[in-house]
Formats: structure tokens, C-alpha cells, sequence
């Protein structure tokens, strides 16, 4: 590890709050030439701010960012010219132009005023064939495969004199032999000494790659090792920490999802209580098949909360579009209560009592500029399809709603996007779960939301179990799991790798699942 | 001119509905004094009645569209349906048909053309700018071929709907545009169909996942922009005794689309006011008619309507970021 030179990026004691909550505290960090240096943590770990705060887009609170040895107030801009550049996860290539455009995207050589195409071929096939990239540059991106797509966008910001590569997660959604080619490209670029800052969630990946691993947890670097000094249990415990065992005397305000789960008395439906009996299956998928999914089987019991849990991205977001209708199923079958619904066909969904909830309010949940009392009553109009509104009956029961599920706001009754997230993520839940149903999907219930509305969510799933409804969790979010479910299935690769009561499994055993380590 | 100061300082005692649009009113009564103040003749009961049987055509089509516009879809054939339904009327009169009769076939005619609209964008999913555009050029062509080129009469047909007056004072055409607007405002109000408008244009995906039906809504309101653009052209036709070249078409179209905006409809749907087109459509009319009586060059008519529309368009932006429902 070259760790004796000045380091090309380096980061002292970094800080940033949001809003009094705290993103990262006194992060150290830093990154030699020709070095891999992967950065891991769970969700909410503090990674992406990180990130940015690298490359610019966040400007820390407090410590300092050096950019080879100098301290610099880092923009964007500057990180930019500083060689400092970043490969997002959201690919950013220009669909319809060619790769040889996409490489030189602004800055195509020209002559007399007139594009050298000939030239800029040349230049683009020179720059892939340097980083051992077989692609040939007249194809245009959107005809590149996903694995493709990533080598071409790391191979641009390399080319255009990226120092310092921060990656991140340039693996999620690839097969092995895809993540394979990425890796020999990483490994490429380190030999040319290019320092390359590596963000996944797959730690067996990371082990294999990283010179140096960094684990952030709650904001705070826990520790970085040399990736030949640990290994994949070693990494999970740095990874989870002692939160569960050592609750009470942290100064971690974050509650237990457990007990928050279980103490609370429930103003839904009765006590949420781990108490709860599974009952009959009542949605039972049959070996659905749709984008990353192959032949998922699934049954859900009434009465109890069933996960499907997997990285980002992975089988579980495929269950939204699947069982609400939105998108038809290449095979396979979806039953409620033992009656066939069929594929892609929203109204047939609803009309059989199941309810997907989705994890992206604001696109496919809520209507921002109606009102919260409104927006409770979308999914009853739907489905009774009325001719008339009747206003005031609309008021009487979007106010018990709001207080049945805690939607609290500075007005009654404001438009939705006036609401905080906590409070839109309720109404959400308030509006697809307020009509009679038999089983509900729920779609990373508490993404986005602030700490004490993530109690109260908890609060409310757990009701809606005991009241009898079968409940299906889709979630990238293993704490989340812990916290709701009574059986998790684990989902890699669109294959079911696990299948387990909740008690039966361990956190660190889930996040090991879901990092891609083997089940211990 | 800042309307939300405005509205902060003395909107808290007024109810919504007015608070909403008191820029816009404001903006109205300025131009109404103004132009009474140097004209004597503007506010003689002769003249306004005038002003407003020439807006009325425009508010029928505009009621339409709000409703439309507010499910975030667009038209921009109304102008050439009225001009189509106009011609088919005069020429179905002068062949002999009964006087309400060839009406009730304009009206027809203009829902057909609506539903052919409503279909191609929602089965084929063209952009509605862009196949209405289609339509309207088509459409276009089509009047001009029915009354091949020159002006078709229709005598003393329909003259109760274009000179008749109720109550003795006032017009037959004013009574019949104010129904259409409070069936329109009642419409968005009360009924579901009314109110799905406004889910499908706040958000089509959280609609559609609601159950809502989003396909059968966006025909019905394409076919009922089109009834009323067909309704427009029979009102056309009546006050003009004639269907001729010109008629309707582009021209109307513009005013059209302009009132609806200028009255606080959002260009990408989710809310719209039929009280606002209502006094979007009077403030077009009214400042026509003070450039005519304040003798002003007829072409500034043009800036003047342009004008409105951008500083209308603008507050209407500026209002929406205020509220953070530009997304």
C-alpha cells in the first residue's frame, strides 16, 4: 500500500449536519495514487455524503478537503478540474449519440470549424484500447448493455483526466461476469495510478478489489483496514456495530425498532405486538417471472409480515410494477385468496383486495398539488367509482384518517407537497391502506422519512398484521426488516437465496446475505 | 404587482375562490377604469352587451379546455372544429335541413372529431401538442373545402340563438356561454369525473394506480372539448348569418388557449379554475374593445393579447414554484 507519498485526495475531520441531524462526524480519509480505496456501511451509513463532499457538491461543516497536498474550498468545479470526477450510479450517458460523441462530449476535435470524425474515432478507440475495452466507438450508448454502459462511463472520465475515480456502486444491478469486466477495468486503472474510490454494498467484491477499506457507521469512521488484514464476518460486525446488544448507553438516539415495534400501544387495528398468528396464505406469487425476477415463489400468510429483502435494485423492486398491474408478468401467477388476478391490469389488482403501496410517493403514490383529504380518497373513488363528490363526507373521513395515522401539519388540511416526507409517507399509507383489503404489498415503507415518523410507520404495519391482513414488505433495508417482519425471504440476483423466520436469523446474518456473503 | 404579497396582506378575509384570482381581477378593473375614464362610451350598457357577446364563443370553447388543460392534456383543434361545424351547419341549411337540426349535427360533428383526438392520444400515446396541431391544420382545410372557399348563408335560420334575447335584454348567446360555464365549474367541482381531471393531471401514474379510470377520463374530456368547440361553431354561425372563410380557425384557437392560461390553468395540469378562464376570457374581450374605443392602431391588438399571455404565464410559474407544485 503506497501510503508513504502525499496522498491525492485527503480528507481531516470532516463533518455535516442536515437540519440538525448528523450526516458525517470528523471523517478522516484519504487516497494514494494507484490505490483502490473502497468505502462500505449500511444504509444511511453516511456514504453518499461522503461522496459529495469530495467531489465538491457538498461543502462539509467542518474540516478540510486536500486535493494533492493543498487545502482547498472544494466546488464542484474545482473538484473537476482538480481531476477529482465521479461515475454515479444513474448512468449519464447520452442515449442517442455515438460512444466516440459520448467519450469527447464536448470537446469533439474539429477542423476548419468542422468535426473530425475521423480523428475522433481514433481518439475514442485509443482511449478504450488503452484501458483494455473492446467497444466499438460508432455504436450508439443506448444500444450498449448495462455492464457496457459503466465501462464506457468510467472509461470517459478516466479519459478526460480523472486522477482520483470515485465509483459509485458501478457493479449494482450487473451479473458476475459483467462485475468481472468492471473489475478488470478498476484494476487497470490502478496500475496506471489512477486512485479510484469504490462505494458497494457487495462486500465479497470489495474484499477481492480494495487495496484499503473504509467502514462508516452513524456518520463516523469505525475503521480502515488494509482489505488483506480482514475478512467478510469481520467486515459485517464493523458494519452493524454493537447497536443491538449495547442499546441503552449509546448516545445514538435512534430507538430500537424492536421495542418501539412492541411497546407502543397501537391505535391501528389493536396491539402490534411480535404476538401475531400467521393465518391461511393469502397471496401466493407462483413462479413469477419479470425483469430481474426468475421464478419467484412466495405464499403470504394473514396475519403476518413477510419480507422480501435484497440489495438495491435487485428482485424486490420488481414486485411493485408486478402486483399492482402495472406491468404484465413474463410468467408465472399472482392469487389473493386463492383466486387467480391477472397480470397487468391495475383495476382486477384492486378490485381483489390487494394493495401496493408504492416506495416512490411522489411519482406513482400522491397527487402533490391535491389536497391530503383528497389524496385519502383517491384509491375509495377508484374503486367505488361514484358519480358525485360529496365534499363534506370526504372531510369527515379524511380528518379521522389523518389522526388514525398521526399525519399532523401546520394547517388541517394543505396540499400533500406542503407536507413534510414523514407526514406525505402516512397520508400515502392512509390512502392505500384505508379501504377494506386482503393483502397489501409495502414498498420500503420508511425510505426518506425522519425517526419518529419511522416508529410510527413501524406502528402502523404492525397493526395492520394483527388485524388480520397479510402483509408483504419489499426493502432494500435490512434494519427495516429486522424491525417489521415476521419471515424474510432474501432475494440475490432475482433468486430466492433464503427463507427464514425472523428470529431464526440474525442481523449480521442478513446483512451478510444481502452483501453477497454465504449463509452461515 | 407582486400578487402573492398581495395575497398575503389581504387575502386572509376573502374566501379562495376569490383570493385566487385577485391579481387577475385587479388587472381587469384597472383596464376598466382606465378605458372609462377616457372613453364615455365604454361603459354604456350597449357596449358591454357587445363586449360580451363577442367573448361568448370564446368562453364556450374555453370551458372546454380548462377542464382538459387541468387533466394535463391540450387542444389546439377547437378553433378549426367551431370553423368545420360552422361550414357543415351553413351547408347542411342551405340544402334544406331544419334550422336546429343541422345545429344538433354540428354539435355531433364536433364531439366525433373530440373522440378522434381523444383516441389517437390516448391509444397511439402522441404527444397531444402535436396531434391536435395535426388535426387543427387538417381540420383547417376540411372548412375550407366544405364551403369551398366562399361564404355559404344560412338567411333567418337560428336567428333566436344568434340575435334572440332572454328577458329582453339580454343575448341568447351570453345566456347560453354563462350555462356552459357553470356546468363546466360545477363539473370540476362536484363530480368525480371533475376531480379524476385534476388527479390525472397532478400525477397520471398515482391515478392510474388508484383505480382511477385514466384511458376512459382523457376520451371523455377530448370529446367534450370537441362538443363544445362544435357548440362554439354553431353560435358562430348563428350571430354571423354566414359561414365563411376565416371563420373560427387559428385566430379563435390562440384566444382560446390564451384566456385559459391568462385564468391560471397550468400548462402541465393538476389545477385550473373555471372562474379564472371565465375572467381570462372577459379581460381579452375587454382589452380589445377599450384599443377599439381608444382608437388605438388595430395591430397592437396583437401585442396587447401577446402581453397579457407572457406576464399571465409568467405569474402563473412564479405562483406554482411558490407553492412547490412545479414538479
Amino acid at each position: 500500500m503506497p501510503d508513504n507519498a502525499v496522498p491525492v485526495l485527503e480528507l481531516r475531520g470532516v463533518g455535516k449536519t442536515f437540519g440538525g441531524a448528523r450526516a458525517l462526524t470528523d471523517v478522516d480519509f484519504t487516497l494514494a495514487a494507484g490505490e483502490v480505496h473502497a468505502v462500505v456501511g449500511l444504509n444511511g451509513a453516511g456514504k453518499s455524503t461522503l461522496v459529495e463532499t469530495m467531489c465538491g457538491a457538498l461543502v462539509p461543516d467542518g474540516g478540510t478537503v486536500h486535493i494533492d497536498g493543498r487545502h482547498t474550498a472544494l466546488t464542484p468545479r474545482r473538484a473537476h478540474a482538480a481531476g477529482v470526477r465521479i461515475v454515479h450510479q444513474r448512468r449519464s450517458l447520452v442515449p442517442g449519440l455515438t460512444i466516440a460523441e459520448n467519450l469527447l462530449l464536448g470537446r469533439l476535435p474539429t477542423r476548419f470549424g468542422v468535426v473530425d470524425w475521423r480523428r475522433a474515432h481514433r481518439t475514442a478507440a485509443d482511449a478504450l484500447a488503452d484501458l483494455g475495452i473492446e467497444i466499438a466507438t460508432d455504436r450508439t450508448a443506448a444500444g450498449l448493455a448495462p455492464a457496457e454502459r459503466t465501462l464506457v462511463e468510467i472509461a470517459r472520465e478516466a479519459h478526460l483526466g480523472g486522477r482520483v475515480l470515485v465509483l459509485d456502486e458501478p457493479t449494482a444491478s450487473l451479473g458476475a461476469a459483467d462485475a468481472a469486466r468492471v473489475h478488470r477495468l478498476v484494476r487497470a486503472l490502478r496500475s496506471r495510478g489512477t486512485g479510484v474510490v469504490y462505494i458497494s454494498h457487495d462486500l465479497d467484491e470489495i474484499l477481492g478489489l480494495a487495496d484499503r477499506i473504509t467502514v462508516l457507521r452513524d456518520g463516523r469512521r469505525i475503521v480502515t483496514v488494509a482489505a488483506a488484514d480482514v475478512d467478510l464476518p469481520a467486515l459485517v460486525r464493523a458494519m452493524v456495530g454493537d447497536r443491538l446488544t449495547h442499546e441503552a448507553d449509546t448516545r445514538d438516539p435512534r430507538p430500537d425498532p424492536t421495542r418501539t415495534h412492541d411497546a407502543q400501544d397501537s391505535d391501528v387495528g389493536g396491539s402490534g405486538g411480535r404476538a401475531r398468528m400467521a393465518g391461511e396464505p393469502v397471496l401466493e406469487l407462483r413462479g413469477l417471472s419479470a425483469g430481474r425476477l426468475r421464478g419467484f415463489d412466495l405464499k403470504v400468510h394473514s396475519g403476518e409480515i413477510t419480507a422480501v429483502l435484497g440489495p438495491i435494485g435487485d428482485g424486490q423492486s420488481e414486485l411493485f410494477p408486478l402486483l399492482s398491474g402495472l406491468r404484465r408478468a413474463g410468467a408465472g401467477q399472482i392469487r389473493v385468496d386463492g383466486r387467480d388476478v391477472p397480470s397487468g391490469d391495475v383495476g382486477a389488482a384492486l378490485a381483489a383486495g390487494l394493495r401496493c403501496v408504492t416506495g416512490d410517493r411522489l411519482a406513482h403514490g400522491l397527487v402533490p398539488g391535491l389536497t391530503v383529504d383528497e389524496n385519502l380518497d383517491l384509491v375509495r373513488r377508484g374503486l367505488r367509482r361514484p358519480w358525485l363528490v360529496r365534499w363534506r363526507r370526504m372531510r369527515e373521513r379524511g380528518r379521522a384518517a389523518r389522526d388514525r395515522y398521526g399525519v399532523t401539519a401546520v394547517h388541517a388540511n394543505p396540499p400533500v407537497a406542503a407536507l413534510s416526507g414523514g407526514n406525505q409517507q402516512k397520508t400515502l399509507l392512509a390512502a392505500w391502506l384505508g379501504t377494506d383489503m386482503t393483502a397489501c404489498l409495502l414498498e420500503e415503507p420508511t425510505g426518506g422519512v425522519d425517526v419518529a415518523a419511522k416508529a410510527d410507520i413501524h406502528r402502523i404495519v404492525g397493526g395492520l398484521a394483527a388485524s388480520g391482513a397479510a402483509v408483504l414488505l419489499a426493502s432494500g433495508d435490512v434494519d427495516e426488516v429486522v424491525g417489521l417482519a415476521d419471515r424474510v425471504v432474501v432475494v440475490r440476483a432475482g433468486r430466492t437465496v433464503a427463507d427464514r423466520p425472523i428470529d431464526q436469523v440474525t442481523r449480521d446474518e442478513l446483512v451478510a446475505l444481502t452483501a453477497g456473503g454465504r449463509a452461515t | 404587482m407582486s400578487i402573492t404579497t398581495l395575497r398575503g396582506r389581504v387575502g386572509v378575509t376573502l374566501p379562495a375562490g376569490l383570493t385566487r384570482h385577485l391579481g387577475l381581477l385587479t388587472v381587469l378593473l384597472v383596464i376598466g377604469a382606465v378605458t372609462a375614464v377616457n372613453s364615455p362610451a365604454f361603459l354604456t350598457g350597449t357596449n358591454l352587451l357587445n363586449v360580451s357577446q363577442q367573448v361568448a364563443v370564446t368562453a364556450v370553447l374555453a370551458a372546454g379546455l380548462t377542464l382538459l388543460m387541468t387533466a394535463g392534456g391540450i387542444d389546439f383543434s377547437l378553433g378549426s372544429i367551431a370553423a368545420v361545424t360552422s361550414g357543415v351547419v351553413a351547408q347542411l341549411i342551405s340544402s334544406g335541413v331544419d334550422g336546429w337540426t343541422a345545429a344538433l349535427a354540428g354539435v355531433a360533428v364536433g364531439a366525433a372529431i373530440g373522440l378522434v383526438n381523444g383516441s389517437v392520444v390516448t391509444f397511439f400515446r402522441v404527444a397531444p401538442f402535436v396531434a391536435t396541431l395535426a388535426t387543427s391544420t387538417v381540420l383547417g382545410g376540411v372548412a375550407l373545402l366544405i364551403i369551398d372557399g366562399q361564404s355559404v348563408s344560412i338567411g333567418d335560420h337560428l336567428e333566436v340563438l344568434g340575435f334572440g334575447e332572454v328577458l329582453g335584454a339580454v343575448p341568447a348567446l351570453v345566456v347560453l356561454a354563462s350555462l356552459v360555464c357553470l356546468a363546466a365549474g360545477l363539473i370540476m367541482r362536484w363530480t368525480a369525473f371533475g376531480r379524476n381531471a385534476f388527479a390525472i393531471g397532478g400525477n397520471e401514474n398515482a391515478a392510474r394506480l388508484a383505480g382511477i379510470p385514466v384511458a376512459r377520463t382523457k376520451l371523455l374530456l377530448y370529446t367534450l372539448s370537441g362538443l363544445l368547440a362544435g357548440l362554439g361553431g354553431v353560435m358562430l354561425v348563428s350571430r354571423l348569418g354566414a359561414a365563411s372563410p376565416g371563420t373560427g380557425g387559428l385566430q379563435l384557437e390562440l384566444t382560446v388557449v390564451a384566456a385559459v392560461v391568462i385564468g391560471g390553468t397550468a400548462l402541465h395540469g393538476g389545477s385550473g379554475t373555471v372562474v379564472g378562464t371565465v375572467l381570462g376570457v372577459i379581460l381579452l374581450g375587454v382589452v380589445a374593445n377599450a384599443l377599439n374605443l381608444l382608437q388605438v392602431d388595430a395591430h397592437y391588438q396583437d401585442v396587447a393579447v401577446g402581453g397579457v399571455l407572457l406576464v399571465a404565464a409568467i405569474t402563473n410559474h412564479l405562483r406554482g414554484r411558490d407553492r412547490g407544485t412545479t414538479r
